[in-house]
C-alpha cells in the first residue's frame, strides 16, 4: 500500500502531455487500470486544475454558444407563428432540456464507461452500450407524450383554442423531435467519445457540451422546420 | 439484457423531475412572452443561456462524478485544490460564456435592425451572474449528496441541472430585464 502510494505521487508528478512508462509499469503491477492512472495524471498537482478545465473547455463552449445562437436564428426566423402557438411555447424548454439531458446522460455515462474500460473499438457489439441506448429511447418517447399532454392541458387555461387537430399535431412535433434527435445524439457521443479519448483528452470536458449545444441546435432547427410544416 | 433496471428507474424519476422544472420554464415563457420572447434577438441568445446551465454545470458534475467513482475526490473532503479548481473554473466560463452570448444578441440586433443595443450585453451578464451563483454551489452539494446515498449522480444530475437552470436562468434574466 505505501508502494503504491509513492508511485501514484510519481504519476501526478509527470508533465500532463508526457506519456511515461511508470503509468504501464503501475498498471501493470497493481492492477490499477490505465483510465484510472489518466485521471489521476490529469488532474495531478503538477496541474493547475482550473486553468486545464478552462483551457479545454473554452473552445468547446464558444462553439456550442454559436452553434445555439444559430438555432435560436432558425426560430427568430419563425417568431410570428411559433410566440402564437401557446402549447409549444410552454414545451421549448422541456424539448430543450430532455434532449440535453439525454445527450448528458449518454455523455457521462459512456465517459464512465471508457474510464472503467468498458467499451472498445466494437461498441456496438457491447451489451452496455445496447442498453443504455435502449433505456433511453424508451424513456425520451414516454417523456414526449406525458410532457406533450401536460402543455396542451395548460394551455386550455389561456385563450388558446385547442382542437383534436392541433393536439395531434402537436403531439407528433414533440414524438419526431425527440426520436431523430435521440438516435443522433447517441451516434455522436459515442463516436466523438471514442475518438476524444484516443486523442487522451477527457471526454467529460467535450461531449456534454457537444451533445447538448448539438441538441438545442437540431431542436431549435427541427421545431422551426415542423412548425412551418404542420401550421 | 436488463433494460428496466435501476438506471432505468433513476433515469425516469429525475426525467419527471426535469419535465416539472421545464413546465414551470416553459409558463413562466408563455406568462412573460411580451417581456422576454417579444425581445429582439432573445431567441438567439435564449437557447444558448438555458444551455449554459447544462454545458458547465452538466460537465461540472460528471468531473465530480468521474472523481468520486474513481475515488480521488473523497465525498466527505470537499476543501480540495481539485475542488476549488472545479468552481473556479466553472464561474469563469459561466461568466464568460454569458458575455459572449450577449455580443452574439447585440450584433444580430445591429446587423439586422441598425440599432446598438448595448443592454443585450448586460442582459446576460447580470443573468449569469445571478444564475451561477445558485446553480454551481447546488450541482457541487446535490452531487456529494447523490454519491453518498448510494445513486449514479451521473443519471440524475444532468435532468436536475437543466431543469433547475431553465427556472433559475429564466427568472434571472426576467430580474436582469428589472435591473436594466
Amino acid at each position: 500500500m505505501k508502494n503504491i502510494k509513492k508511485y501514484l505521487e510519481k504519476v501526478r508528478a509527470i508533465r500532463k502531455k508526457k506519456y511515461h512508462p511508470l503509468i504501464h509499469k503501475i498498471h501493470k503491477k497493481h492492477m490499477l487500470s490505465k483510465k484510472t492512472l489518466f485521471y489521476i495524471k490529469e488532474y495531478g498537482p503538477h496541474t493547475n486544475v482550473s486553468k486545464t478545465i478552462i483551457k479545454e473547455s473554452i473552445k468547446i463552449l464558444l462553439i456550442a454558444s454559436i452553434i445555439s445562437a444559430f438555432g435560436g436564428l432558425a426560430l427568430e426566423h419563425v417568431k410570428t407563428i411559433f410566440v402564437s402557438i401557446i402549447p409549444l411555447i410552454i414545451l421549448l424548454p422541456v424539448l430543450n432540456d430532455m434532449i440535453g439531458d439525454y445527450g448528458t446522460i449518454i455523455s457521462s455515462r459512456f465517459s464512465t464507461m471508457l474510464y472503467e474500460g468498458k467499451v472498445n473499438k466494437k461498441w456496438w457489439a457491447k451489451e452496455d452500450i445496447k442498453v443504455l441506448f435502449l433505456q433511453i429511447f424508451i424513456i425520451a418517447i414516454i417523456t414526449a407524450f406525458i410532457s406533450s399532454l401536460v402543455a396542451l392541458i395548460l394551455s386550455g387555461f389561456s385563450n388558446y383554442k385547442i382542437n383534436l387537430i392541433i393536439a395531434l399535431k402537436i403531439l407528433l412535433i414533440a414524438l419526431i423531435d425527440i426520436i431523430l434527435l435521440v438516435s443522433i445524439l447517441f451516434l455522436i457521443a459515442v463516436t466523438a467519445g471514442l475518438y476524444l479519448y484516443r486523442k487522451k483528452e477527457d471526454p467529460n470536458n467535450f461531449l456534454i457540451p457537444i451533445t447538448t449545444s448539438l441538441a438545442d441546435f437540431g431542436n431549435m432547427v427541427l421545431l422551426a422546420v415542423l412548425v412551418i410544416l404542420f401550421f | 439484457m436488463k433494460i428496466f433496471d435501476k438506471n432505468f428507474k433513476d433515469i425516469m424519476l429525475s426525467q419527471i423531475v426535469s419535465i416539472t422544472g421545464g413546465i414551470i420554464a416553459g409558463i413562466f415563457l408563455a406568462v412573460y412572452t411580451d417581456k422576454l420572447l417579444l425581445i429582439p434577438g432573445m431567441l438567439i441568445l435564449l437557447p444558448g443561456f438555458l444551455e449554459m446551465r447544462g454545458n458547465i454545470s452538466g460537465s461540472f458534475a460528471s468531473r465530480l462524478s468521474s472523481g468520486l467513482f474513481l475515488g480521488i475526490i473523497k465525498p466527505n473532503t470537499t476543501k480540495t485544490k481539485i475542488i476549488k479548481g472545479n468552481f473556479l473554473a466553472s464561474f469563469f466560463l459561466a461568466l464568460f460564456i454569458s458575455t459572449v452570448l450577449g455580443l452574439i444578441a447585440f450584433l444580430f440586433n445591429y446587423i439586422v435592425f441598425g440599432i446598438p443595443t448595448f443592454n443585450m450585453i448586460l442582459l446576460p451578464l447580470i443573468a449569469g451572474l445571478i444564475a451561477n451563483a445558485i446553480e454551481i454551489p447546488l450541482t457541487f452539494f446535490v452531487t456529494i449528496y447523490l454519491f453518498k446515498k448510494g445513486h449514479d449522480p451521473n443519471n440524475i444530475m444532468g435532468p436536475f441541472i437543466t431543469s433547475t437552470g431553465d427556472i433559475t436562468s429564466i427568472v434571472s434574466l426576467l430580474i436582469a430585464i428589472l435591473i436594466i
